[in-house]
C-alpha cells in the first residue's frame, strides 16, 4: 500500500510538465524541489540531532557560488560543479560545526546567525571574487546528454530542468531518509532527546553533532548548485538570513524530525505567496501573518497537526 | 588634521552610533531576560519608531523633543499589542516557536512599511542638524552631539524604572522565576506587556535618534537587529548594563575600523568578534558565568 502510494506520487511528479504545460507551474515546482533538499538537510540538524541552526542559506549560497566560480574561472561543467558544491558546502558545515558543537540554545542560535551574516556580507562585499551586489551571471545550463548519435535529454528548458531537479531531489532525500534509519540516525535522536544520557551511553556526541552539521550543509550545497545552473546567475540577496529563516519555518511548520515534514513545508511555503497573489503588494504582509498564525495553531507542524487530528478521530 | 584629531573624530562618531546600538540591544536583552523571547522583529520596531518620528516632525511639524517621546509612546502601545496578539500564547513553548513568529511579524511589518512609506530614503530634519559644533578638534552637528546624551538619559530613565519602582521590581522577579513571581501575586501578563512596552519604546527612541542623522529605509531594521543580537551576547545574555557597554564599544570599534582599515570590513566585524568571543569567553565580555552549554 505504502509502496504503491510512493510509486504513484513519483509517477504523478514525473508527469507534472505534461499535465500542467504552464511554464510557471513547472518553474514553481523546480523551486519546491530545491527547497525540499534544503529543508531536508536542515531537518537532519534541527529535527533529528536537535541542534538549532540559522545558517542553512549560507551553505546554500556557498554551494551556488562554488558552482558559479568554477564555471566562471575554470569553465567546469555541471557534472563537476554539482559534486564540488556539495563537498565545499560540507567543508564549511564542518567549519561552523567546530564552534557550534560546544554551544547550545541561544548561544548556538546566535553563532549560526553570525555565520550566516558573515557569509552574506562576504558575498556582497568581496567584489573582486564574488562579483559583489551584481552577483555572477552567464552560468550555463547543464550540457544535454548525447548518446548513439542523438540528444536524449536537454536541460535548457524549464521542463528539462524540472526532471533533472526532481531526480536529484529524489536521490538526495531518499539518501537522507536512509541515513536517519542507520545507527548514526539513532545516535542523533539520542543526542536530541538527552545529550548527557547519550554521552553516558558512550555516544561520541561531538562527532555525531559535527556529522549532522556537515551533512546538512552538504545537502544545501547540492541545492545551491541546482539553483545556480537553473537561474543561470547567482545573486547575494538570495542567500540571506531571511532565506535561512524561511527554511527553518519550512522544517518547523512541516513537522521536524520527519521524512515528509520538510518536503511538505517546502511545498506549502514556496507556493503560499502564489495563493496570496490576490493581495498584490501586500502579499508578503499576509505571508508573515500566516506564519504567525500557523506557528500558534500548529506547534508540531502540519504533519503533527494531522497526526493529532487522526488520533482524536481514532479515539472517538 | 592630525592623526589624534582624526582618531578622536572617529571615536566620537562611534559613540553616536554606539548609543543607538546600546538602546536597541537594551530592549532586546530586556525582553530576552524577562520573557526568554528572542525578538527577531525588534529591528522593525526600531524602523517604525524612526518613521513615526519622521511623520511627526516632517508632516505634522512637531518639535523634535516632542516627537521623540510621542514616537516612543506610540511604539510602546505597538509593543503591547504585539505581545498580546503574537507572543503571549507562545511564552511557555519551544523557543523556536517564538523565533518563527517574530520572523513572521518582521516580514509583515517590514513589507507593510515598504508599501506605506516607499523604498526611497528619508531623514528627519531638525534645526540642530544645521548647527555645527566643534570641540577638541572634533567637528559634528548639534544633532549628532545630542544623541549620546539622549541615549544616556534614556538608559538612566530605564535604570530608575527597573531599580526604583514596583513595576521594575516585578519585572526582575519574573526574570528570576515566573512561577514564584506569580505565587507572590505578580500579574505575569501585565509584566510581559510592560516589558514589551519598555523594550519597543527604547527601540523606537533609538530609531528616531538614528533617523535624525542618517537616512532611514524600511529595511533599516534588519542589520541593526542582527548586530544587536551580537551586542546582547557580548554584553552577557540578559545583562542590561553589559548590553549598553558592548553597544557603545561596538559603535566605536566600527567607526575606527571604517576610518583606519576599510569601510567594507565595518559591518562584518561584530559577527566575527561574537564567534571568537563565544569560542574563548562564552559568558560575554561583561557577563558573569552563565550556563551556555547543555553539558
Amino acid at each position: 500500500m505504502k509502496r504503491a502510494l510512493e510509486g504513484g506520487t513519483i509517477v504523478a511528479l514525473v508527469a507534472v510538465p505534461w499535465l500542467f504545460p504552464d511554464a510557471y507551474v513547472v518553474h514553481v515546482m523546480v523551486v519546491v524541489f530545491i527547497f525540499s533538499i534544503l529543508a531536508t538537510g536542515l531537518d537532519l540538524v534541527m529535527g533529528y540531532c536537535g541542534q538549532f541552526s540559522f545558517g542553512q542559506a549560507a551553505f546554500y549560497g556557498i554551494g551556488a557560488y562554488t558552482s558559479a566560480l568554477l564555471v566562471r574561472d575554470l569553465g567546469a561543467p555541471f557534472w563537476v560543479t554539482l559534486p564540488a558544491s556539495t563537498l565545499v558546502a560540507a567543508a564549511f558545515g564542518a567549519l561552523l560545526g567546530i564552534p557550534a558543537v560546544r554551544l547550545a540554545g541561544h548561544f548556538l542560535a546566535v553563532t549560526t546567525i553570525a555565520f550566516q551574516v558573515i557569509v552574506t556580507l562576504v558575498l556582497t562585499q568581496w567584489h573582486g571574487f564574488t562579483g559583489g551586489t551584481a552577483g555572477i551571471t552567464g552560468i550555463p545550463s547543464p550540457p544535454p546528454i548525447h548518446a548513439l548519435g542523438r540528444t536524449w535529454v536537454s536541460f535548457d528548458s524549464p521542463q528539462g530542468y524540472y526532471h533533472l531537479s526532481l531526480v536529484v531531489a529524489l536521490v538526495v532525500v531518499t539518501l537522507a531518509r536512509r541515513l536517519t534509519t542507520t545507527r548514526l540516525g539513532q545516535e542523533w535522536l539520542a543526542v536530541r532527546e538527552d545529550e548527557l544520557l547519550a554521552k553516558t551511553l558512550g555516544i561520541n556526541t561531538t562527532k555525531v553533532k559535527l556529522l549532522a552539521f556537515t551533512l546538512g550543509a552538504a545537502l544545501a550545497g547540492t541545492a545551491g548548485s541546482l539553483i545556480a545552473h537553473y537561474l543561470r546567475n547567482v545573486h547575494p540577496s538570495e542567500f540571506t538570513i531571511w532565506t535561512s529563516a524561511e527554511i527553518v519555518a519550512m522544517v518547523i511548520l512541516g513537522g521536524r524530525g520527519t521524512f515528509l515534514g520538510p518536503i511538505l513545508g517546502a511545498l506549502v511555503l514556496t507556493t503560499l505567496p502564489e495563493y496570496l497573489r490576490f493581495a498584490k503588494d501586500y502579499k508578503l504582509v499576509l505571508f508573515g501573518l500566516t506564519l504567525i498564525v500557523m506557528t500558534a495553531f500548529l506547534p508540531q507542524g502540519v504533519l503533527g497537526g494531522l497526526r493529532r487530528l487522526r488520533d482524536r478521530t481514532g479515539a472517538a | 588634521m592630525s592623526s589624534l584629531d582624526y582618531f578622536l573624530q572617529l571615536a566620537v562618531n562611534g559613540v553616536v552610533t554606539g548609543g543607538v546600538y546600546a538602546l536597541v540591544a537594551l530592549g532586546l536583552t530586556l525582553i530576552f531576560g524577562v520573557l526568554g523571547i528572542i525578538n527577531f522583529a525588534h529591528g522593525e520596531f526600531y524602523m517604525l519608531g524612526a518613521y513615526l518620528g519622521l511623520v511627526l516632525v516632517m508632516r505634522l511639524g512637531a518639535p523634535f523633543f516632542v516627537a521623540l517621546p510621542l514616537a516612543m509612546a506610540g511604539m510602546a502601545l505597538g509593543g503591547i499589542v504585539a505581545e498580546r496578539l503574537v507572543f503571549r500564547r507562545l511564552r511557555r513553548t519551544d523557543p523556536t516557536q517564538s523565533i518563527l513568529s517574530a520572523f513572521g511579524l518582521a516580514i509583515a511589518l517590514q513589507t507593510a512599511a515598504l508599501q506605506i512609506f516607499g523604498p526611497q530614503p528619508a531623514v528627519i530634519r531638525t534645526a540642530f542638524g544645521a548647527t555645527p559644533v566643534a570641540f577638541a578638534g572634533v567637528h559634528l552637528t548639534l544633532q549628532r552631539l545630542l544623541i549620546p546624551f539622549l541615549a544616556a538619559a534614556l538608559v538612566l530613565l530605564f535604570h530608575l524604572l527597573v531599580r526604583r519602582t514596583w513595576m521594575g521590581l516585578s519585572l526582575r522577579a519574573v526574570a528570576q522565576n515566573p512561577a514564584t513571581a506569580s505565587l507572590m501575586g505578580i500579574d505575569v501578563n501585565a509584566v510581559a506587556a510592560a516589558t514589551f512596552a519598555i523594550g519597543t519604546a527604547l527601540a523606537a527612541g533609538a530609531g528616531v535618534l538614528m533617523g535624525s542623522v542618517f537616512l532611514m529605509q524600511p529595511t533599516m531594521g534588519s542589520m541593526v537587529v542582527l548586530k544587536s543580537f551580537t551586542v546582547v551576547i557580548l554584553g552577557g545574555m540578559g545583562n542590561v548594563y553589559g548590553a549598553v557597554g558592548a553597544g557603545v564599544l561596538l559603535g566605536i570599534t566600527e567607526s575606527l575600523t571604517a576610518g583606519f582599515l576599510t569601510n567594507d570590513f565595518k559591518d562584518i566585524l561584530a559577527f566575527l568578534v561574537v564567534v571568537l568571543v563565544l569560542l574563548l569567553r562564552p559568558a560575554g565580555l561583561f557577563g558573569q558565568q552563565v550556563e551556555r552549554q547543555s553539558l
